[in-house]
């Protein structure tokens, strides 16, 4: 059916549509385009065994597969700009990966994050409204980008010069964010969280064009127009459907539906009796109703979430439906992925609006979505060759009929060079690289200096990691555990303030206010130190973790960083794809890359080069590029391993660092 | 290398941007805005990052309540002083140009630190490239170092010119860049040997795949290899200097900052940025700021006298900045908060007529009294010095159109002769 459309949408235009890609390939691509890192021999050789409808059967496998949400959580992060240097962004991070376990419909996650109020800790969803501090005009601008992918935020301060939007409609949208509050807790070091005020903050006219007290509040009104009423088209009867059966299920199971919901999003694996975890879930499920107050829920924002996400408004699902596509295949229907214009092309509409109707269909159901991509044929086409014409084959490209070249994004070029080079678990026997090393070490002199400004420390303790300290640690993963983000210790603490007196809690707050003076001025003076050189022993023998699992982003200078990983401090800011010679030099001689070639004694190559050679050749080839030698490539090979694991690491070392490893086939 | 090497073609970006321009003239852009006596062909930054005091140091208010803890001391500029904590830059004013009138507009350090680095306010859908990217970006490699460098911590993002035109980052000056060389335990040869069989293997993907995205990323690889075999890179190595002269500049990380720019400007580097951060004193302000004299003061003031000697002043601009200045009222704890309606910049050699001082404060430094610069003023400044058309304008990789100076930005022209 996609095909078809396709097929129909690209008659006439003389574009070149390229082979299908074959089946080590399709493994490949599929695997690092939804679990995030090239497939490993065992699953190579699973692969290999299953007969027809393998296909299928991949993608079934890897839409279930625990990576899956890791993958796609950087997708939304990217999308939704979550930072973990920000009050709620872990939290957020947690929150979207749990959904995505989950499989959470697109609609309901969306009308979460539009409508949530509170704390980051008790509710995540609200990382989204306290990452632009709560701010109306922002959260306006953001959310139709984001999620309608129509840039009104440009109608923020004038009538859009590109577009129709008038400013007045752009503070009509803002109103239904203008009641919302971002409030300091009165309890030191309590946090922060949002509430909904009485007033509406958002004034028209604008405060440039009349006095403040001309300046009256406006009343929310969605400026998207939705479809025609009329007929029930046959997608929205089918998303009715599933929605009635889904809502049957939901009824049937506990009473308490609402501390089912709360559980899920704190951790999937509770549940059992006497957990903590549950135990401390319970209690808060309670004091909810005693707290309503505070964390006030939006109406405001309840009704525009229902609106943004009703599935008779056209833009909803094809701003996402682009974008996961443009993920897939390259390049979206319309670029930028965020700014759909009457101004600005669209190219393959009924491609576009058949496959947002599908995912309407479904239920909003992600997983579906990308089955119904990757088990297309236009997600299977190859690159067109050298000798095409430029010209012609950017317009294939452009029009679906030949595959982009893709640069592996940061994160699964990383957890790729992890699995390539078994560097998830020790690869040495403990001992093997024991190493005499001297390094520097600072010793406290007993002077005191000022302190110099906070340049930008990890917020994540690492594990087991040595952290340089001088500005060259580009590689290390620092671990968040997206669980214990979300176990917080804000049940607790609710629990405490009922039964603290005010006084109580107002000597705590000075108490607290002392500390911190006393901490500041402890910051504005450090010891001073100087830099002693002593040898110890250590064994050298690293291990990776996930690249997904990390505080986001990056700090700058960072393997991720500098393979594309976004700062996600703007609206329409997307992946940087151009090649530098950082990330160069950051290959060539990163020890990610190195340790990854290495021959570690406990990787099964190691014994397969003292029995079969020629094997292990085979088997480096498939492990690091899913496929085999060539006969020319084997026998320089041949001469490159010489038998010996340093030629075998050689040869890795070229594999890895090669463009064929770092494009997507 | 300059970094606009690797971007692959734009064609199809362009497509789309005339089209949803509706035909609209692509750009007036051909007014030529370079000016035509520049001399500069590098800039050294000294970036400061937290809000420099003004009154502390080029904006001194002797006799008044928001003077301080510092007196102002003579220059070699006749009617031109400056705080004590500079003693030795005193002598080198001749050579430097103070403007004192920058009227600011934000006082939160992100959104002040954006401003001044790119020259324009934070924006959705756009990130605005640094300075330094932007020199390199516009002006011809000279050697073989990167065009931009930053040392003690990161310049400004490249913003939309991309990953290639971010800076190569010097994490302690004189130390070694552990990527610069093969990993430990690979010896040069093997290394050399590895590049050739990974030379072969890209060159057969690219027998059959000739894209440009992977032209590019080969064309970074051999920069890469250029840059580890390069002579050039001596120059970071700060042993060769005799420890005269490394004393002369303070030994310390500022002042080996200061020593390793002028190093690289040597060797044909566009732009280096020295970052230095502690600015922000809001407590105890006076003892923080002597410190801050303490090892600024050496190091600029040497590096001024020593680019003199081997005659690469006039070519090479120096700008002492940062993202404001700071109350003139001294609060409770010692201290002065942020401030942005005035503050200062110092700027030296480049060719801009030294002894200048442009604008002025109101007696108590909480006013433009005179002569107001605007942040993108002093881009407009620096872009003129090094010669870059003004009137500029790109194209993002998302088929924006953007001017490379803010369009009603004005270089400051009484610094030009």
């Amino acid at each position: 059916m996609l095909d078809d459309l396709l097929r129909r949408e690209n008659a006439g235009t003389g574009v070149i549509t390229t082979e299908l890609i074959g089946n080590a390939a399709f493994l490949r691509r599929t695997t690092i385009d939804l679990i995030g890192r090239i497939p490993t021999m065992k699953e190579v050789r699973e692969y290999e065994k299953w007969g027809p409808k393998r296909r299928a059967k991949l993608i079934e496998k890897l839409t279930s597969h625990p990576r899956f949400a890791d993958r796609w959580t950087v997708f939304m992060a990217d999308m939704l700009r979550i930072r973990s240097n920000v009050t709620g962004g872990n939290q957020l991070l947690a929150y979207i990966h749990g959904s995505l376990n989950q499989g959470k419909p697109y609609d309901q996650l969306v009308r979460e994050l539009i409508s949530a109020s509170g704390r980051a800790n008790s509710n995540p969803a609200v990382g989204y409204i306290l990452g632009d501090d709560a701010a109306p005009m922002e959260l306006a601008a953001a959310t139709s980008q984001i999620f309608l992918g129509v840039r009104i935020g440009c109608a923020m301060c004038h009538d859009h010069p590109f577009d129709d939007w008038e400013q007045k409609q752009f503070y009509d949208l803002a109103a239904f964010f203008g009641k919302t509050k971002k409030v300091q807790s009165r309890r030191g070091g309590g946090g922060v969280y949002t509430t909904e005020g009485d007033k509406m903050m958002v004034l028209w006219p604008p405060e440039d064009q009349a006095d403040s007290d001309k300046r009256k509040p406006v009343k929310p009104k969605f400026p998207f127009q939705m479809a025609d009423g009329g007929a029930t088209p046959k997608h929205i009867k089918r998303f009715e459907a599933i929605n009635l059966a889904r809502a049957k299920k939901e009824a049937g199971g506990a009473e308490s539906a609402s501390l089912d919901a709360l559980l899920d999003s704190v951790e999937p694996n509770v549940g059992k009796p006497g957990d903590p975890v549950l135990e401390e879930a319970k209690r808060e499920s309670r004091l909810l109703k005693v707290h309503g107050d505070i964390y006030r829920s939006s109406e405001l924002r309840t009704q525009l979430a229902e609106l943004i996400t009703d599935p008779r408004n056209d833009f909803f699902a094809r701003a996402f439906v682009n974008r996961v596509w443009a993920e897939l295949i390259g390049h979206g229907f319309i670029e930028p992925l965020d700014n759909f214009s009457d101004y600005n092309e669209l190219h393959h509409p009924s491609t576009l609006d058949f496959l947002a109707q599908e995912f309407i269909a479904s239920g909003y159901d992600f997983r579906s979505l990308v089955r119904i991509i990757t088990l297309s044929d236009v997600y299977r086409r190859s690159a067109l060759s050298a000798e095409i014409d430029i010209e012609l084959r950017e317009k294939s490209e452009l029009n679906f009929t030949a595959a982009p070249n893709r640069r592996m994004i940061s994160e699964v070029l990383y957890d790729s060079i992890v699995v390539a080079g078994h560097l998830k678990d020790f690869k040495w026997p403990k001992g093997a690289n024991n190493k005499e090393v001297s390094r520097e070490i600072r010793v406290p002199t007993g002077e005191y200096t000022i302190l110099k400004p906070d340049e930008s420390q990890p917020v994540m303790m690492a594990e087991k990691q040595v952290i340089r300290d001088d500005g060259y640690d580009l590689e290390s993963s620092l671990k968040i555990n997206f669980d214990s983000v979300l176990n917080s210790k804000e049940q607790a603490e609710i629990a405490d303030m009922r039964m603290e007196s005010d006084e109580a809690i107002e000597a705590k707050e000075m108490a607290a206010k002392m500390a911190a003076m006393m901490q500041k001025d402890k910051e504005r003076r450090v010891m001073k130190y100087k830099t002693e050189t002593i040898t110890e022993t250590f064994d050298d023998n690293p291990r990776f973790d996930s690249a997904m699992r990390m505080a986001t982003p990056a700090p700058p200078a960072h393997f991720l960083r500098v393979f594309g990983q976004p700062a996600r401090t703007g609206l329409g800011e997307f992946r940087d794809n151009a090649s530098s010679l950082r990330q160069q030099l950051l290959m060539l001689n990163g020890r990610i890359t190195h340790e990854a070639s290495r021959v570690g004694t406990l990787e099964p190559i190691h014994r397969l080069l003292i029995k079969d050679p020629d094997l292990a050749i085979d088997w480096a080839y498939q492990e690091i590029l899913t496929r085999y030698p060539t006969d020319s490539e084997k026998s320089d090979a041949r001469i490159i391993v010489n038998n010996s694991a340093e030629g075998m690491a050689d040869l890795r070392w070229a594999l890895l660092n090669s463009n064929e490893f770092r494009f997507l086939p | 290398m300059s970094c606009s090497d690797y971007q692959y073609t734009r064609r199809r970006m362009l497509k789309t941007f005339s089209a949803s321009l509706l035909g609209m003239p692509v750009n007036q852009l051909l007014a030529q805005g370079a000016s035509s006596n520049a001399q500069a062909e590098h800039v050294i930054l000294f970036w400061n990052s937290g809000g420099m005091s003004h009154l502390d140091t080029w904006d001194p208010k002797p006799g008044r309540k928001v003077q301080g803890e510092f007196n102002p001391i003579k220059t070699s500029v006749d009617g031109m002083e400056i705080s004590e904590i500079f003693p030795q830059l005193a002598k080198q004013m001749h050579h430097g140009a103070l403007i004192r009138s920058i009227a600011g507009t934000n006082g939160d350090h992100g959104r002040a630190q954006y401003e001044l680095q790119t020259g324009f306010n934070q924006s959705p859908n756009i990130m605005h490239p640094g300075l330094g990217s932007l020199v390199a970006h516009e002006r011809e490699p000279l050697g073989d170092l990167p065009a931009l460098v930053s040392i003690s911590g990161q310049a400004a993002r490249a913003g939309y010119l991309g990953q290639q035109c971010e800076a190569y980052f010097v994490g302690r000056p004189g130390q070694k860049d552990p990527y610069l060389t093969f990993p430990e335990g690979i010896s040069h040869a093997r290394g050399m040997q590895r590049l050739q069989i990974l030379e072969k293997m890209n060159h057969r993907t690219s027998a059959q795949n000739g894209a440009e995205e992977l032209k590019a990323s080969q064309t970074a690889l051999k920069d890469a290899v250029a840059l580890m075999e390069s002579p050039s890179l001596k120059a970071f190595d700060l042993k060769e200097e005799n420890s005269a002269t490394v004393e002369k500049y303070g030994d310390t990380e500022f002042g080996r900052g200061a020593l390793l720019a002028r190093r690289l400007v040597e060797q044909g580097v566009r732009f280096v940025q020295v970052n230095r951060g502690g600015f922000d004193n809001h407590g105890n302000i006076f003892e923080a700021m002597r410190n801050h004299g303490a090892d600024m003061d050496p190091a600029i003031a040497s590096l001024i006298s020593d680019l003199k000697a081997n005659g690469k002043l006039e070519k090479t601009l120096i700008v002492v900045l940062s993202e404001f200045g700071r109350t003139p009222r001294i609060n409770d704890g010692g201290g002065r908060d942020h401030w942005a309606r005035v503050f200062s910049c110092m700027m030296a050699g480049g060719g801009i007529k030294g002894g200048s001082i442009i604008g002025a404060s109101d007696p108590d430094g909480m006013e433009v009294a005179e002569r107001p610069v605007k942040v993108a003023d002093l881009h407009a400044t620096l872009c003129y010095a090094l010669g870059i058309d003004l009137n500029k304008e790109l194209t993002t990789p998302q088929g924006r159109p953007i001017q490379l100076v803010r369009k009603e930005a004005n270089p400051i022209n009484e610094l030009f002769a």
